[in-house]
Formats: structure tokens, sequence, C-alpha cells
């Protein structure tokens, strides 16, 4: 086992992965930023580096700074988290050639599945169903008559791509020499690269993903589907265990076409293969393989009851993956919420501030991940997730009655969050059937279906005397100065010396 | 004692064991069975409630039944500054002022990006309402701005020239 991990990464994030760390009794060691000095994963470590600059560039992003700081404390490891490092095939290179353990897949993996139009032409070559589409064209005449083989509505992606950015859906060809033109620029501006590929566009499909898990022996292994489709802008918000929309049937095809795709890359530690399904056809199509530990991570871990940070980490110290397919089922059904410092009533922009109150909620088969208290500042320069707020019940059912409740008892002050959206996806009709694709909440939010409730006068009265009030009462309830009016100088009450009535000293 | 949230007055008196608060003229008893850390257990009206409670100078944050909301205190005698500015920019969330591409004078159109904010990842583009002429650049690249804060200010191609 390793001695000392240090853990890239900031957040909840870290805070999950050296929770890992705590209780295979790897000491840890948190990085971070000038934002972050009084941040919650700081605290958690046993040690800490500063790197810089809030900007991630100058910190969390920051090859040289990071491994420096891993040879400096003497760590063995690097966890980098998602985002950021996470996914760099030259960082997991440059961790190597530093003689320490990167804790994830090989360069090589990450490196095949990055680039969006070499990974589906592997997949295709392992047999892997991927979207009807062509890469490696140039001319606009050769994407004309490949959209025309596809039939309109087509997709134009990035191949470099990831985000949304550089995509564009184009409905007829006279809509194409542009699209090409502006997804072009986007790529170039964004990634570096313009090349593009082209393929089907799936119009009201849902994002499944499956877990794959792997060690360095060659077991490989998938621990079921996530069903991600309640995104908005590509951003997921609420994710799912198991997935209301597959038979056992396809469940099963879907998580061995995982395993497939994942092994043509020689994949070992945790990834992600996403599929685009079609709840028409029920056909599914992969998309792309996250080589990383997801957000998500945890609704997999409820229903499938194993540790995947704690394995990531034995998996990367050479341990074989005990497992077999059959050995995993799932059970009951988890949900997660994403809980992001975000305003839906100001059109999703980010919001920032000191948090004057943060309650969690707690419960049976209620888990929070979170990187936040009281008191801390939420900055401007990172992702705006608070915490992820995650329950497991017997089915799907109870695990939304579940959430609800959760949602109600969680409470958030200084900034603004989405906790409110997210009750109203949860009460909606169309999450209780199943009927959610990518594109719903947007869709939703345009037609005004998905508004929280308006609040009843008599909730407005009762916020109001709740307002007035606590002015009244805790307005003057900060500490007073340490003034004594005891005229006793002997008083117990004024000893800092600890003092039990009823209790002898001995 | 009165208070007055946004455009509401609501009026706080107690007595021996209970306060009275008026809204609109109507009058409903309350009653506080808990309070503590900005946490109150009352009973209005005779419905047992929970309220989570935070100040931030004006601001009081609100909580009951799992629903926050924002109420803003305003004082009988000044009004809170307003950012209505005829030309002005203002951001739209706080972030860093990631570029700005226009100068003082410079003649833009409507719909033109004049500059670009970034918080959390996300990208904002500032672009001019209306065409005109920058008459002030309030911010500088790398700067942080807080939400509402003003940005560019633009006048009519008419008004500049009076100038």
């Amino acid at each position: 086992m390793f001695n000392k991990i240090l853990v890239a990464n900031r957040g909840e994030i870290a805070i999950r992965i050296m929770r890992a760390c705590r209780e295979l009794g790897v000491r840890t060691v948190a990085v971070y930023s000038e934002a972050d000095r009084d941040s919650l994963h700081v605290q958690f470590a046993d040690e800490a580096i500063f790197l810089g600059e809030a900007a991630p560039k100058e910190s969390y992003l920051n090859a040289d700074k990071l491994i420096d700081a891993a040879i400096q404390t003497h760590a063995d490891a690097i966890h980098p988290g998602y985002g950021f490092l996470s996914e760099n095939a030259s960082f997991a290179a440059a961790v190597d050639s530093a003689k320490l353990t990167f804790i994830g897949p090989s360069a090589d993996s990450i490196h095949a599945m990055g680039d969006k139009a070499q990974s589906k032409i592997k997949m295709k070559q392992a047999g892997v169903p991927t979207v009807p589409g062509f890469e490696g064209l140039e001319t606009e005449v050769d994407f004309k008559q490949a959209a025309k083989k596809i039939g309109y509505p087509v997709l134009i992606k990035a191949s470099a791509g990831g985000g949304g950015k550089g995509m564009r859906v184009v409905n007829a060809e006279n809509e194409l020499s542009e699209a090409i033109e502006s997804a072009r620029r986007e790529a170039l501006n964004s990634f570096g690269d313009e090349r593009l590929l082209i393929e089907k566009y799936l119009a009201d499909a849902h994002h499944i993903e499956f877990q794959v898990f792997g060690d360095q022996h060659g077991n490989l292994l998938h621990l079921f589907e996530r069903e991600c489709s309640v995104q908005r802008r590509h951003q997921k918000i609420i994710e799912e265990t198991p997935s209301p929309l597959l038979s056992p049937k396809i469940r099963e095809k879907m998580g061995q076409a995982a395993v497939v795709a994942a092994k043509a890359v020689n994949y070992h530690n945790a990834g992600t293969i996403e599929f685009i399904f079609d709840p028409k056809t029920s056909q599914y199509y992969f998309l792309e393989m996250n080589t990383r530990l997801q957000v998500e991570h945890p609704i997999t871990e409820l229903v499938t009851g194993i540790d995947l940070v704690q394995w990531q980490i034995k998996i990367a110290t050479g341990e074989k993956f005990p497992f077999a397919q059959d050995d995993f089922h799932q059970h009951g059904h988890a949900i997660e919420c994403r809980v992001y410092a975000e305003d839906p009533m100001n059109n999703f922009l980010p919001s920032t501030g000191r948090l004057l109150q943060f309650i969690e909620p707690r419960g049976p088969g209620i888990r929070v991940d979170s990187g936040f208290a009281i008191g801390n500042e939420v900055a401007h320069f990172y992702d705006p997730l608070l915490a992820k707020l995650i329950v497991h019940a017997e089915n799907r059912e109870t695990a939304i009655q579940k959430m609800q409740t959760a949602l109600c008892d969680f409470v958030v002050h200084g900034v603004a969050t989405n906790i409110d959206f997210m009750q109203a996806v949860l009460k909606h009709d169309d999450f209780a059937n199943g009927r959610v694709s990518t594109k719903w909440v947007e869709q939703t939010l345009e037609s005004g279906s998905l508004l929280p409730a308006v609040l009843q006068p008599a909730a407005e009265l009762q916020n109001l005397i709740a307002a007035a009030l606590s002015d009244i009462l805790f307005a003057g309830s900060k500490p007073q100065p340490a003034v004594s009016n005891e005229t006793d100088p002997f008083s117990p009450w004024k000893s800092s010396i600890g003092y039990r009535i009823g209790e002898n000293s001995k | 004692m009165k208070s007055i949230f946004g455009s509401q007055t609501i009026e706080i008196n107690t007595s021996v064991d209970d306060y009275f608060a008026i809204l609109d003229g109507k009058t409903v008893v309350v009653k506080i069975l808990r309070a503590e850390n900005g946490r109150m257990d009352l009973l209005i009206d005779g419905e047992r409630i929970t309220a989570y409670v935070s100040s931030d100078g004006a601001k009081r944050w609100v909580t009951i039944n799992g629903r926050t909301v924002m109420l803003t205190k305003t004082s009988g005698a000044k009004q809170g500054v307003r950012h209505e500015h005829a030309g002005g920019l203002i951001a739209p969330m706080p972030g860093q002022v990631r570029s700005v591409s226009v100068g003082v004078g410079d003649v833009v159109k409507k719909g033109q990006t004049l500059a670009v904010i970034e918080a959390m990842k996300m990208e904002i583009r500032i672009q001019a309402l209306k065409d005109g002429v920058v008459a002030a650049l309030l911010v500088q690249v790398g700067q942080t701005v807080e939400r509402e804060q003003i940005l560019i200010e633009l006048v009519d191609k008419l008004e500049s020239e009076n100038v």
C-alpha cells in the first residue's frame, strides 16, 4: 500500500478521496490555491502545500507545481480526482516519469480515448456500436455527401472536443457550410485543433453511461449504468441508477459493449463509457469514454456496495480486482442531485459569496459529499458545485421521495442555489415517467413548466415574520464584551480550569 | 417595531408572552417556541414552522419548508442604491473580466461584444444593447467584479458629439 497520496484537486472530491485514504491508513497531502486557504479540503489533509494564485493555470492545472509538491512531501502517488488534469495524458506520463504513481489509467489509454474521432474509429474496429457517421473529412463537398448518406438532422462536432464546444446541429443542407465554418473556428479556439466529425443527430436521446473497473492484470468488469439525462447545456444535474429505461437484456448487452470498449484501449482503474440511448428503438451508441472517476460515482457505490475510490487506490498499487461479473448486482435505487451555486432566477448564472448558513440533510440512506461549510467563501474561479446529495432506497419511487425530503432539509444561505429547481424537476410527471431526454431541461424551461411553485401568500407572510423576528431576536445576540458584573473575585464561574459541579477535585 | 422588506411593511409588537405581526392591517399571533443560531421554531397563526434566517447587511435569507428566499430590508428614509444607468452595461454575474475589446471613444454596434466576464468556467459576453459610443471603461482585464457592477458606459452617437 502507498504511504502517502497527494490529492491534486479541491472541494468535495478532494475530501472524498482523502476519506478513502484515511480508511486505508494512507497519509494525505492537500494542495491549494490562494482562494482556497481556508477551504475544508486543506483542513482535512495531513499536510497541505500552497500552489499559487487562484487562477487554475497557476494552481490546480499546473503540472510542474503539483509534481514538485508530491516530491517535496515524499508522496508516492497522485490522485487527480475529476476535471483539472485528470484526463491529461501528458500529466499522467509526467507523474510516471517522476517515479510517482498516477492513480488512474495509463497515459496511453487516456490518449487513445481523448480524441473523439480516433476513439470512434477504434470502437468501430472493436465492434462497439457508434452513431452512424464519418471521420476524417476535409472539404465541404465531403461533408455534404456524408450528410446526405446519413440523413438530416446531422451533428457536426470537434474531434478534440468536449463540453459541447465546437458542436452544431444541422437540420438541412443550406445550414451546413456555415455550421462547418463556425464549428471549426470554435474548435480551433478551444482546443487548437479544427478537425471535425459528422454523425446522425438523435433528437430525443438519453445519456446512459456504464461504470467500468479493471485491474492491471486484465480483469475488467462493468458496474452497471447511470442515467444522466437531466442536464442543462451539457452540465449534468441529476443522475440515477438503475435507469428506468433499460430492460435486463439491454442492460447486459450495453454492459458487455462497455467492457469491450474499455478493453480495446487496455484500460485499467475506474472509467466510464458514455452511450447515447434512443428510447424509441432501444438502440445504443458509444459516445465517448471518460478516463477518470466521475462526479456521479457515489450512486454506483450505493447500488453495488463497493467503494470505487478505495479500489482505485488498491488497483494502482498493483493489487488484483478480486471480483467476477456475476458478483455484482444492483441493490435498490440511488439518485444524486448536484447542488450548484447558481441562480435559476438569473438564467442559472453563477452566484458567489460567503456561506451564512449551510445545513446538510441527514438520515438513513442519505449521503452528502460536500466541500463547503458555514463561513466558507464560494469564489468565482472554480466550478459551482457546492455539494452532492445522494440517496439510496428500495426502489425508484421511494428514492425520489427520500430525495425530495432531503432537499427540503438542505439549507444554504449566502449564495443562490438550484435546490428549488431540482425539486421542480423531481416533481415533474416527465421525470416520474422516465421521459427525460438530454434536451428536456432546456425545452421544458422554455415552455415554463419547470418554474418552482409560486409562493402562497401564507408562505410569504411567514417569510416576512421570520425575517422581522430574527432582527429582534438575533440582532442583540452577538457576544457581549467580556465585562464582568460579578463582585466575587473567587467565583467558580470565572475559573478557566475544568470544574464540574458536584464533583470533588482529585 | 416596523420593518420594510421590498414593498411590504411588517410591524412586530410584543405583549407578555406573544408577538403580534401586523401586515396590511391584519394581525397574526406569533409564539416563539425556540430560537437559537439563526433557527427559530415558531407558531404562526397556530401553524408550527421552523425558519432559518441569516442576515448580511440589508439582505435576509429565509428558509421555511425547504424554500429559500432572499428579502432586502429597506429603511424608510434611505432608498437602496439603484444600478439603473441609461447606457451603463452591468455585470450579470460576479466574476473576473476576461477581456475588454473596446476603448473610450469607440463607435459600437448593437449586439457587438464589448467585454467578456468569466466565472466558474462559464463565459458571458457583454454585448452592446444599442448602437453608440463608449463613454467610459470602468473595469480592466483581470479585475474582479460584483453582480450588477457597471462595466462600461455607452452613450448615443449624437450625445457624444455634443460633448
